[in-house]
């Protein structure tokens, strides 16, 4: 049987394959950490990979590759062959953060397992349900991505056989995780869980089948709030807002005070939740990976020489990467404040037409003109969605009380940065308020005093999606807010 | 002529009062409608075209100038049929069943009504009867499918087989585009087309419009 050679610093894996398999189906599921963030498209080129060997001639989308790189989508194997794997540092994963106070009064069990499945990264934090104490945390990154990096591509897999090996993957790895934990802690067991995610994850946690996510009028046939065995889901609000915005909100505890308040939860999609006067109005829009460095032609992960930094200085840019290395590409808050800087040295109008091709921030570190347009939809998606919840209110930024930032890109997030390039309102840069992880802090609360639960279903019940897609008044923000004004 | 030249610089800046108080001046001094359309309005839309594919401006500058040009264009319409001015052709536009994204859709819609083709939108969500049933009743050239999912995207392929089923495959030419979608995955489901920005999808129709004239 022909064998494919994985070669990863000083390991060597190999693996036997039958037929012609591409070479992203012979690594998925092994633990390699190559991403196929366009689902193995071959469109977005980040699965390139440097290989030898009995490999299927170039394909279009390989045109414009170094020599000795190849897409693992859409390289075929014809016989034996070698590929070499970066061992690139692992993303630095969000996983604490700001909770409300709760009165010890446990769900049952001695120890319990908060987890939070993110389309990215998962996060698992133990407890003592006795005492409330934290016994450990560990963070690791979603092994799903093998898959799919995205929410669609992970749905799309799903529908066409591959929800097993999902769901399996994920809950091998929770388990691997809580197992680690336990042992660290010495104790034999976590008896009790509260798994926390977006709707899709949740669904393919559980393996459900997400066709009813995948396509509009996009209704989940499931919001959860169910336990099955020693595992409690919570409530999900609507197909695009999930279990973990419900803990987030849970956690900041925004519905307890007489205020107005807006939580942002800015990933791939953005999650916005609107409270006032009683009322919760909530709503995903699709930012795209722009700032998680997708898209971006030097855009990364947090990895040593990601300039994470920018600034001005005397009318010069500055900047600072990761572990003080020789600057490499650009991370999500490095992206954010690049931008922002740009503005700041008219190297870019108020429109986005930038001055040349590439914007130099840092020695052979840059961002292009088409980078600056994908920044564009990505902030002008996330400020129109938190517009049009405000027009639904009739309210301004001014109106806003604070304003909640969860989850790990918020917490590197330069505000004033945030708010130069019209991510979120100059209003609310002082009202801002970062709470961190809180789908994992909510699901710790529900833990610790079961009282959260209906908590929890009151929030979800409470909560009016006010869906983005094909909305008119959406539209028209998005288009006003594509702009850097 | 100067005032042509003025219309087409209002529409680029997206001031449709403007262009709408020039169209109404133009009319007045006699300029035909035919050369207000070609000269002034789709000669200052084709700028903006050029200038979306080299990246200068961006899709907000895109909408105001379309928005500014059928303000114009309404003005103009009954004295274009008068005149016996036929647009250069006709298409049909939607996004396909399942997908509501439906920005990138516009863009094609106003890049092509900026060639001077008449665009009939079927809005989003747009299944294969209906897009077929719309190209036959109104008698569209070219049927325009987009899809921004991976997982809807499928649907381009039921839109050409049932194009197929009603026999008109060989009176229509089937553009496809969208995010997901690649020049492979439309050779794959027999569409006729892909165009991977709105202004080559735009000179592309013309291009088919011309040829099956």
């Amino acid at each position: 049987m022909p064998r494919l050679t994985v070669i990863m610093g000083e390991r060597r894996t190999e693996i036997p394959f039958e037929g012609n398999p591409t070479v992203r189906q012979v690594l998925m599921g092994k633990q390699v950490p190559v991403h196929h963030p366009c689902g193995g498209h071959g469109v977005c080129k980040k699965c390139a990979l440097r290989m030898e060997g009995q490999l299927s001639p170039r394909s279009d989308a390989e045109k414009n590759l170094p020599a000795e790189m190849r897409l693992s989508c859409t390289t075929v194997l014809l016989g034996d062959a070698c590929v070499w794997v970066n061992q690139d540092a692992m993303t630095a994963i969000q996983h604490d953060g700001i909770m409300q106070d709760v009165t010890l009064n446990p769900m049952d069990g001695h120890v319990g397992a908060a987890v939070d499945v993110g389309t990215t990264t998962v996060a698992v934090r133990l407890l003592d349900l006795h005492t409330g104490e934290v016994l450990g945390v560990e963070t690791r990154e979603n092994p799903q991505r093998a898959i799919a990096s995205d929410v669609i591509g992970r749905m799309e897999a799903a529908m066409q056989n591959e929800g097993e090996a999902l769901r399996r993957s994920i809950c091998g790895a929770v388990e691997e995780m809580i197992g680690n934990l336990c042992k660290k802690a010495g104790v034999r067991e976590a008896d009790m869980r509260v798994v926390t995610g977006n709707t899709t994850m949740l669904y393919l946690y559980t393996g459900k089948d997400p066709a009813c996510l995948s396509c509009a009028p996009f209704e989940a046939d499931c919001l959860f709030d169910l336990k099955e065995g020693d595992t409690y889901f919570p409530p999900c609000m609507s197909a695009f807002v999930g279990a973990d915005i419900t803990c987030a909100v849970l956690a900041s505890g925004m519905m307890d005070a007489q205020q107005t308040a807006l939580l942002v939860d800015v990933g791939t999609n953005g999650e916005i939740a609107l409270w006032r006067d009683g009322q919760m109005l909530v709503s995903a829009t699709a930012a795209g990976p722009a700032f998680e460095g997708g898209g971006i032609q030097m855009g990364c992960g947090s990895i040593p020489g990601a300039v994470d930094k920018v600034w001005v200085e005397d009318g010069k840019i500055r900047y600072t990467a990761i572990g003080g290395a020789e600057p490499v590409g650009l991370c999500g808050s490095g992206i954010i404040d690049a931008a922002a800087a740009l503005l700041d040295t008219e190297m870019i109008d108020e429109t986005g037409a930038a001055e040349e091709d590439e914007l130099l921030i840092a020695p052979s570190v840059f961002l292009t003109d088409r980078d600056i347009r994908s920044i564009q939809l990505a902030k002008g998606a996330i400020a129109a969605g938190i517009k049009t919840l405000m027009d639904e209110q009739g309210i301004t930024a001014d109106d806003i009380d604070v304003m909640y930032l969860a989850g790990g890109f918020g917490s590197h997030l330069n505000l004033a940065s945030a708010a130069r390039i019209g991510l979120i309102p100059q209003a609310l840069v002082d009202k801002t308020a970062v709470i961190g992880n809180g789908a994992l802090s909510g699901a710790h609360m529900m833990l610790l005093n079961k009282e959260c639960m209906e908590k929890a279903r009151s929030i979800a019940a409470k909560a009016r999606t006010v869906n983005l897609g094909g909305n008119p008044t959406f539209t028209e923000n998005f288009m006003e807010c594509m702009m850097f004004e | 002529m100067q005032i042509l030249s003025d219309i087409s610089s209002a529409l680029q800046r997206g001031k449709a009062k403007e262009v709408v108080a020039l169209v109404e001046q133009a009319i007045a001094e006699q300029v035909p409608a035919k050369e207000i359309l070609e000269q002034g309005l789709l000669h200052g839309m084709n700028i903006i075209g050029e200038k979306f594919k080299n990246n200068e401006v961006f899709v907000p500058e895109v909408l105001v100038a379309a928005r500014a040009m059928n303000k114009g264009t309404a003005v103009l319409k009954p004295l274009l049929s008068a005149e016996g001015v036929k647009a250069n052709g006709r298409v049909c536009i939607g996004t396909v069943k399942g997908d509501l994204h439906d920005i990138g859709k516009n863009l094609v819609k106003m890049m092509m009504e900026g060639k001077g083709l008449e665009v009939v939108d079927l809005g989003t969500d747009v299944s294969p009867e209906m897009f077929v049933q719309a190209a036959k009743e109104q008698n569209c050239q070219i049927i325009c499918c987009s899809a921004l999912l991976t997982t809807t995207m499928s649907v381009m392929g039921d839109v050409v087989k049932e194009a197929e089923k009603q026999g008109i495959r060989n009176q229509v030419k089937i553009m496809v585009g969208g995010a997901p979608v690649t020049e492979g995955f439309a050779a794959q489901i027999g569409a006729d087309k892909y165009t991977s920005d709105a202004a080559s999808a735009a000179d592309a129709a013309v291009a088919f419009c011309a040829e099956m004239a």
